[in-house]
Order: structure tokens, then sequence, then C-alpha cells
């Protein structure tokens, strides 16, 4: 291979994005083809596996469509879910010379401004059908007309955010292929392929002069709060979300923090008295504009044509209307996006600005400039294919900014190119533009910081992942510490007539949250002991599935690296689902359990979000020691039984080390029950969770809650005597009872305090 | 001489359990036409509304929007109507339908803005290849746009049977088309379906029909619900309203609540309530009765 040139050779006779007819490397690429050329095919496939790894990470949205889940708490069918399987970064980018850029950009502007112009026009004066421009019945008889819009035409800009599809044909003249103005998409994945192929290409795109597209996120956060309503001071501006079940769900999370904005669901949002309000732990913040990235047919369940039964905001095309708030794009803006309308573009722009339109609508089946695709390391590694380019435009005030860069994607050969189907992207780079282009001017007011704020859901979703996840860490912790012991002694089962089996299975029900059985002993238990491991593990799954759907929901309050660990936990845990699990696919799980919590301590900034994380993970590891206790220490079983089941108990809560350490004696059962239960500064114990919980409900001002904490605590100082009734050492049991009831209240305190929120819309009609 | 009707309209949800939230957006008051002068339209709302506000939709229409933000276990929305009609005249002459189509395709102006909605088809009034049957017999060329509609009102009214058991406001066109049965709405939908397959504008009209008939004269079908009915664009002659669910032309004890493209544009109650899920019961009465005679 030369280090010049790709090895790569075009279909002949079509225009060829990196070899010109003559069959030498036009002159943008060059440079590029050099860079990439010193790649031998195996080095390039390492490197696109290297950027599926990072889109994985990035990508934990898409986890959930992964994972089958036995119940959901937002009320999603798994089979409602929409497939939404990774897409894939190519390797080689798609270069664009500074000058064609302009131009392109130049193009796109142009038909944002004719965009808007024939919206304005359509939804007020209509000179485009008064003038016969459009045949008279054009816009009601398009699904996307808006016709109730009508009444609140005079808004300036329709369109804050604007995407194209361009494509260049063979004889290499660029084309419109369609337009995107409803809720454009394609944003947030150019901005997440960069910094992907910054990772993987570095040299490349620091030697190159790439133009940078990051600024963009910054161009749009402003343009949103630019187009707030008038006299908003401190504009707030959200990103509204249809959820996780949302096929691009994955791009709306990454943009909202790219944004530094909340993600919001239909539920988050309330309208009252004209406005729209975020319902958030403590009453209603207001909100001013809204990027909204729920198609407009699903926005309100009380406008006409609304798709989706009663899903949506109600009222908020209202509030929209009334000046309340700021729809981006404006509601109705998809009319001008749709087929029956395109054809009339070019005819609007002359007639309502006075302008040609400098790029054409693509014709049906007109034959394709080419790029070269990466496909493997093989004799001819580059393959040519057509790509279509999504150019991302953003209005600010009176000014269009065109993110210099975007996406390619691939067609596969019988793709139409408004449906590519391959799944495969590139990053587009603009190179020869010399310095960054001149920073934006912006009079916008900043963005309120919302950090304070935390909705509802996101606390809610939080709150049972912390508990998902602590209880997934108690299920694998039990099983794996069971297993340990079996594989060290085997005999164990049989020992003191099953004593310590029983002891076992009653830990390992506690560990599943299963109700336990009537005490076991002989061969009963004994045979128990493998079923119940198994059911432990599928106990473990179902957490951890469930966790990671928490998660997803929430995945921008979680960091980069926390994305990453809760990726691979959701691909271990078909391990753990499958029969006999082995000892080393849970110590896989228990140390990204382990990374995650830690994740969870160091990497999440202490505010009200990471509060009701850590809540649920206090609770349900203070009812799991709790759990552990009665189960297996609290029944009264021979001193050869009764060592092996502390050993348990302590491994079951991660506290043997710190017994050995401290007492360095055989089990002593005071002891034992010294370290789990009272000692303060066991981060394993009961006495640990208390203070954390009481330090929880202090923050939050929450005097029930802490009224709840501490009669814990005053249960939690009750003396544990010896004396056995029935074969069980009352004491015991009584205090796990006395300590529990007030826990469990506080659980209930805080779903009923913090989350409870009767939302489950329904559409009702009357004639 | 002018007929004055008082219309009491009640919609009542129970929803078994209280909601917290509720949004509703109603098509109720009537507006004023060349026949019809309002006199008189009280909305009230049980429990009060914490907003309300009343605005001219896109059809010109009066839309009154209005919220319940605190716990409301049922919702009752009375609209109390008083209006003077007369009887719309309809032209012994009018132009041949093929002309008013031509007229109407080729539109400019305010013209075009006018009639162009009520061209469209929509996803209740598409244009069903089933709709054929009814039309080609009648709008025969040249024949006048009058004689043709009252054909086709007339072939509704025979050949669909009047059956409240069969539609509700989600049965699509082809669906009624085929089984030949449905309510008014859907009579209106396929009147308005079948003129703008032709090319002539036709406005899918919401309003009441007189409850008690006058002495001697028949009861009108429709009359405990709200009822629909059309206009279709007559050229010169302007709109010119007929009723295919009572063969009438023009409507004879007809209240005009409002018009639009079908009847999602003008759906008298559209709401969407938030709380615990559960049954709901939707009641609805509508009194018509004329008041005196001028």
């Amino acid at each position: 291979m030369t280090s010049d040139t790709l090895r790569y050779a075009p279909a002949p006779g079509r225009f060829d994005e990196v070899i010109d007819a003559d069959g030498t490397t036009r002159p943008a690429w060059q440079a590029v083809a050099r860079a990439l050329g010193s790649f031998e095919p195996d080095v390039l496939l390492e490197r696109r596996r290297q950027a599926d790894r990072l889109l994985d990470a990035q990508g934990t949205g898409h986890l959930v469509h992964e994972i089958s889940l036995a119940t959901d708490r937002h009320g999603v069918s798994a089979a409602q879910r929409s497939v939404s399987h990774p897409w894939r970064l190519d390797p080689v980018p798609f270069v664009l010379e500074a000058d064609e850029f302009r131009r392109l950009a130049e193009g796109a502007t142009q038909r944002m401004r004719v965009l808007d112009a024939m919206l304005a026009d359509c939804y007020g004066e209509r000179r485009l059908v008064a003038d016969g421009v459009v045949p008279p019945s054009l816009l009601h008889s398009t699904p996307s007309f808006r016709n109730q819009t009508v009444a609140a035409s005079g808004r300036a800009p329709w369109l804050v955010h604007y995407a194209v599809d361009l494509v260049r044909d063979a004889a290499g003249v660029w084309h419109v292929v369609h337009d995107l103005t409803d809720a454009p998409s394609g944003l947030g994945y150019s901005l997440l392929n960069r910094t992907v192929l910054a990772r993987v290409l570095p040299d490349g795109l620091r030697t190159l002069g790439v133009a940078a597209v990051n600024d963009h996120a910054d161009v749009l956060r402003r343009a949103l709060a630019a187009s707030a309503p008038a006299g908003r001071t401190s504009p707030r501006s959200v990103v509204l979300t249809a959820g996780p079940g949302d096929p691009t769900y994955v791009e709306h999370s990454y943009l909202a923090t790219r944004l530094g904005l909340h993600l919001v669901e239909a539920a988050d949002v309330v309208m009252r008295a004209g406005r729209l309000w975020l319902r958030v732990l403590d009453g209603l913040e207001p909100i001013d504009v809204v990027y909204r990235r729920v198609n407009d047919t699903r926005l309100d369940p009380l406008e006409p044509g609304h798709l989706g039964g009663g899903s949506g905001v109600p009222g908020i095309v209202w509030g929209a209307d009334g000046g309340g708030v700021t729809l981006a794009n404006a509601y109705g803006s998809g009319l001008v996006e749709s087929p029956a309308v395109a054809p009339y573009v070019a005819e609007a722009g002359r007639h309502l600005l006075g302008e040609f339109l400098s790029l054409p609508l693509l014709a049906d089946g007109a034959p394709l400039a080419t790029s070269p695709v990466f496909a493997g390391n093989q004799a001819f590694p580059f393959v040519s294919c057509p790509v279509v380019l999504r150019l991302q435009l953003t209005r600010v005030g009176d000014e269009i900014v065109v993110m210099p860069g975007g996406t390619g994607r691939v067609l596969a050969p019988d793709d139409q190119p408004s449906r590519p189907t391959a799944q495969v992207v590139k990053d587009v780079w603009v190179i020869g533009a010399g310095q960054r282009q001149r920073p934006v001017v912006v009079s916008a007011p900043p963005q309120v910081d919302f950090g304070g704020s935390v909705p509802k859901r996101v606390a809610d979703a939080l709150y049972w992942m912390g508990r998902a996840a602590e209880r997934s860490e108690v299920a694998t912790r039990a099983a794996r510490v069971v297993t340990a012991q079996l594989l060290q002694d085997p005999t164990l089962a049989e020992v003191a007539d099953g004593a310590w089996a029983g002891g076992a299975v009653a830990l390992l029900r506690a560990a599943q949250a299963a109700p336990s059985l009537l005490p076991l002993d002989g061969p009963a238990a004994t045979e128990r002991l493998q079923p119940e491991l198994d059911a432990t593990c599928i106990a473990a799954a179902a957490q951890l599935a469930a966790m990671v759907q928490e998660a997803t929901s929430v995945r921008e309050y979680l960091s980069t690296t926390t994305g990453r660990v809760l990726g691979r936990l959701a691909r271990i845990h078909p391990l753990l689902a499958g029969a006999a699990s082995q000892a080393d696919d849970l110590d896989t799980v228990l140390v990204d359990l382990a990374a995650l919590s830690g994740l969870m301590m160091e990497s999440t900034v202490r505010g009200p979000s990471w509060r009701f994380l850590d809540l649920g993970r206090r609770l349900e590891r203070a009812l799991a020691v709790l759990g552990a206790v009665e189960a297996a220490l609290a029944p009264a079983v021979p001193p050869f039984a009764q060592q092996p089941l502390a050993d348990a108990v302590l491994g079951a809560n991660e506290s043997l080390v710190a017994y050995r350490r401290r007492y360095r004696s055989e089990v002593d059962f005071h002891a034992v029950l010294d370290l789990l239960l009272r000692d303060d500064a066991n981060p394993r114990s009961l006495a640990y969770q208390l203070d954390r919980l009481r330090e929880h409900a202090a923050g939050l001002a929450w005097s029930d809650g802490a009224a709840l904490v501490e009669q814990a605590s005053v249960q939690a100082l009750a003396p544990i005597a010896d004396q056995v009734v029935n074969g069980r050492i009352v004491a015991l049991d009584a205090f796990v009872l006395g300590v529990r009831a007030p826990l469990l209240e506080l659980a209930q305190a805080i779903v009923q305090r913090w989350f409870a929120d009767p939302v489950n819309p329904m559409l009702v009609r009357g004639h | 001489m002018s007929t004055r009707f008082r219309v009491v309209h009640r919609t009542v949800y129970e929803y078994g359990h209280p909601m917290a939230d509720g949004f509703t957006t109603a098509h109720l008051r009537p507006r004023t036409t060349p026949w019809q002068t309002v006199i008189s339209a009280d909305l009230v709302v049980d429990p009060a509304p914490d907003e309300l506000d009343h605005t001219i939709d896109a059809f010109g229409n009066p839309v009154t929007r209005f919220a319940v933000h605190h716990a409301h276990a049922s919702l009752d929305v009375a609209s109390t109507v008083v209006v003077d009609v007369v009887l719309q005249p309809v032209p012994a002459e009018s132009p041949s339908w093929d002309s008013v189509v031509d007229i109407a395709a080729r539109a400019r102006g305010e013209l075009a803005v006018e009639v162009g909605p009520y061209l469209a088809h929509t996803a209740s009034t598409p244009c069903d290849p089933g709709l054929a049957a009814l039309v080609d017999l009648e709008f025969t060329p040249g024949r006048s746009v009058v004689d043709a509609v009252r054909g086709l009102c007339g072939r509704i009214f025979a050949d669909f049977l009047f059956d409240a058991g069969f539609s509700d406001v989600t049965t699509p066109l082809d669906a009624v088309l085929h089984a030949r049965r449905g309510v008014c709405q859907d009579f209106a939908h396929v009147a308005c379906a079948a003129l703008r397959s032709i090319g002539l504008p036709a406005r899918y009209v919401s309003g009441y029909i007189e409850t008690a008939p006058p002495p001697g004269e028949q009861k009108l079908v429709g009359v405990d619900a709200s009822h629909a009915w059309c206009a279709v664009w007559a050229g010169e002659c302007g709109w010119i309203d007929f009723d295919p669910t009572n063969d009438q032309m023009p409507p004879q004890r007809h209240v005009t609540v409002g018009w639009g493209r079908d009847y999602d544009d003008v759906a008298p109650v559209r709401g969407v309530v938030i709380g615990p899920g559960g049954g709901q019961t939707l009641s609805v009465s509508v009194d018509v009765v004329s008041e005196n005679r001028q």
C-alpha cells in the first residue's frame, strides 16, 4: 500500500468524492487520504471497533432495548419499545473543502429563510394561496398542516433549528433530498460522532485543521434563550423527549447534557395559568422555552389530529398561542417538510422573498455520487457508496448559523436517499476554513442554572435505581458467599443435619426478597440449596435489569464512565440469568457493582439527585442487613453450624474481613451482631445506614422522614439477649421487627412525599 | 320571519376518582351567520375552571378553552344558547356544478383562501373510490349545482340507515360507505367527501336541530345529541346548507354552532384529564325548543 492514496477504486462514470475523472485524488482529500492510507486495514478495523465501543458507552440509552424486562414501572411494554440498534461510525470521514461547504451553507441558509417565510405565510396571510403559487386545497389537505395555528400567526422565527439532507448527483451537482423542520434530528449524533472520531483519529483531526463543531451546542442553547417570550429576563429552556421508548432517545439525552438543559418527559411538565412549569421536588418551576424533540402530532392531546391518545402535554399549544411559552420549533412547523409541499418551495422563495434557491430538489431515481466506506480487512478495504449529508442550522435572533460539519449517512444499494437503511454514518469534516469561525455574538441572556432543581421523575428513577443496585448487589453477594463456602467445604451441606444448609437457604431467600420458608433441615435443606442459588442469581439479574432501565431514563444525571459500567452490567446480566452461574461470573458482576457504587459516591455531584440515589441505596442496605440477620442468625443452631453461618452473613454484608481484623477470633455471636448492627464505623452496618438516612432527611429538611429514621434508631438500641424460644433467638427477632417497621414506613413515605403525582392522562370526548 | 331557538346542551363526565387536572376545548358557542343571530350564549362549568379563555378558531368559530387544576371527580359542562334563525333561501337557478368546480380550481385571491380549505380531503373525509357510486348518477355534465347536490342529499338519505349503534367518532369513512349505515356525523362526512371528490368545496357543519317538532310535523332524527350536516359552495350563489340525515335543503329547524373540514375541526367537547386511571362515564343531553315565532 502506498502511503498517500486509499486502496479504493470507485465505480466509473460517477462523480466520486475522493478520486476525480482522471483517477487522481482531489485536493481536499490528499491530506486525508495520506492520513488514512498510512493505516493498514487491520489498524482501521481496530479503530472502528474502538469507535463502536465509544458509541456504546454513550449509548446506554439503547441498552434498555436489549434487555427484556419482566416489569416496567413506566408502563411501557417491551413490545412497544422500538428496536434501535446502535449505528456504526465509519472511520473514513466525509470531507468538504471550505469553499464548497460555504456554498452548501449559503444554499441551506437561504432555504431555511424561505421555509420560515412559507410558514409565516401559510399560517398567516396566505399570499401563496391567494396568488395561485400553491393549489387552494394544498395546505388543508396536508396532514402536517396545523390549521388551528392560524390564529397565532405573527410569531417569528418559526424555525429555531433546521436540518437539511443533501446529496450530490453522479454529475457532481448538490441537491436537496428533504427538509427537517418539525423536530429535526441529528445534531446530537453529529456532536457525539465527532467526539468519537476525535478519539479514533486524533492526528487526522489535529493536523488537517478540521473545523470544530462543538460550539454548535452553545449556539443552539443561545438560540433557544433568544426565542423566549418577550420580557423573560432569565429564560429557562428544556429539552422535551418522548422518553426512553423513543428510537432517538440516546440523542435527546446526549444533547440535553451538551446543552446543559433538563431533559423532560411530558409527565414532568404541566400547564398552569398560561405558562409551562417543571414539576420539581418542591413544587413547580417556570419554563420559558421548549426545545421539542417530540413530533407535533404527539405534543398536545387537546389538539385535533393528535396521535397517541392522552400522551403529550395537554394545553401546551394553548400556552404557546398565548405567548406563555415558546415551542422551538413552533407548532405546525412540520408543514414545510411534507413531501406534498416540497415541490412548491422554490416558487415560494421567488414569490415571497424574490430569491432563487441555489440548491435544487433531487429528482427521483437520479444516479448519485460516491464516497469510500471502510468495509473491513479485505483486498479492497474501501467500497464506494452514495452518502447523504445532513447539515444543521440554528437561528439566533436574525442570524442563521450553520454547523461546520454534520453527519453523512451511507446508502445501501437499494436505498432511497430519503431513507438510508445501512446504519453506517460518517463524520463530516470541513477543512481549509483556516482558524475557527468567528464567534457568534448574541445578546441573549444566559440560561438560568437548573442545578438545584430536580424533576420528580428524575428523583423517583434515581431512588429506584439506588434500591435496585443495592438489591442486585445483595443477591449477587449472597449467591457468591454460599457458592464459595460450598466450594471450599462440600460437606458443609450435610453438617449438623442440614443446619447450615437451612440457614443458607433462608439467607438466599432473604437476598431474593422472597418470603421465608418454614425452617428446613436434613436432606430437605440440602436439596433446596441449588434451586435457591439459581433463583438468587435470577433475582440479581432482574434487579440489574431494573437498575439499568431506571438509569436509562436519567442518563444525563450520570457520568460517561457510569454509562460505560452500566453498559457492561447490561451485557453481563444474561450470564446471571442463565442456569448455574459460575463464581467467576458473580465476581465480575460484583466488581462492576463496586465500580458503580464508587462512581455514585465519587463522580456524582452532591445535589438533590444524588441524595435520592443514595437514599435508595441506604434504605435497601439497611433492610438487607436486617433480612440477613433475621434469616441466618436468629435461628438457634448448633455451635459448629453457627460459625459458617456467621461467616456467610458477614460475607454477604462484606464485613468478614473487617470482623477478622477487629476480633482475630473465632466467631463470637455478639461481636458479629455488633459489627453488623451497631458499629457506625462499618459502612455495611445498620447503624451506618441509619446515620446516612438521618443526614438525607435533614438535607431534605423533611421532618416526617427524620422522625421515622429516629424511631428506627431508637429501636436499634434495644438489647439482644440470648434467650431461645421455639428454636429462635427471640430478642433478635424483636429487634429486627422493631427497626424494620419504621424503615418500611419510611420507604412508603418517600414515595408519597416526593414522587406521588397522579399522571395518567385520559382522552375524553363528548358529542 | 325568524324563529327563536333555545338550546341546552349538557355534557357530564363521571371519572370515578378525583382527577388532579383537566383540560378541555369546546366548540359550544354558536357563530353568527347571515341566517342566524346569536342572542345569548352561556357556558357554565362545574367545578368552576381555574382558567378559561374564549377565542375564535381558524375557521371563524368561537372556541372556549378551560382548565380545572384542582381535584374533581366529575365535570359538568352546560351550554345554554339562544339564537334567532331565518330559513336560508335556496336559489331556483344556480350555475352548473362543473362550472363551479372550474371556478374553485382556478380560484385566486380571497376566494382561493375562502374555498381552499373545503376542497381538502382529510383523514375523516378521504377520497374513497366508493364515493363514485353516490356521485356519478347525480353529477351529470351541465346539471345545476343545487339540483345535483339535492340529488346527492336524497341519495344518502335513501341509501343509508341511521344506526346509532354502528359507529362512533373514530369509524372510518370506508366502513360507513360499505355498511351503508351510521349517524349524522358520518353522513355529513360522506357528503363532504363526495363533493370534494369531484372538486366542489364542502363544509362540515356542527349544530343542533329542534327536539320537539311543530304540530303536525315529524320528529327529526338526531335530536338527542349534537347534530351535523353540510354546506356546499355554489359559485355566485355562495354557501348553501343541506342535511343528508333528514334530506333537507335548506335545513328547516337547525341551529348552527360552527363549521370546518370535518368533525375533528369542530368537535363539541374534547378534553384530557390527569389522574388515577379507571372508568369514566359520559352522559350528554341536548334540548332544543323554539320559543316563539315572529
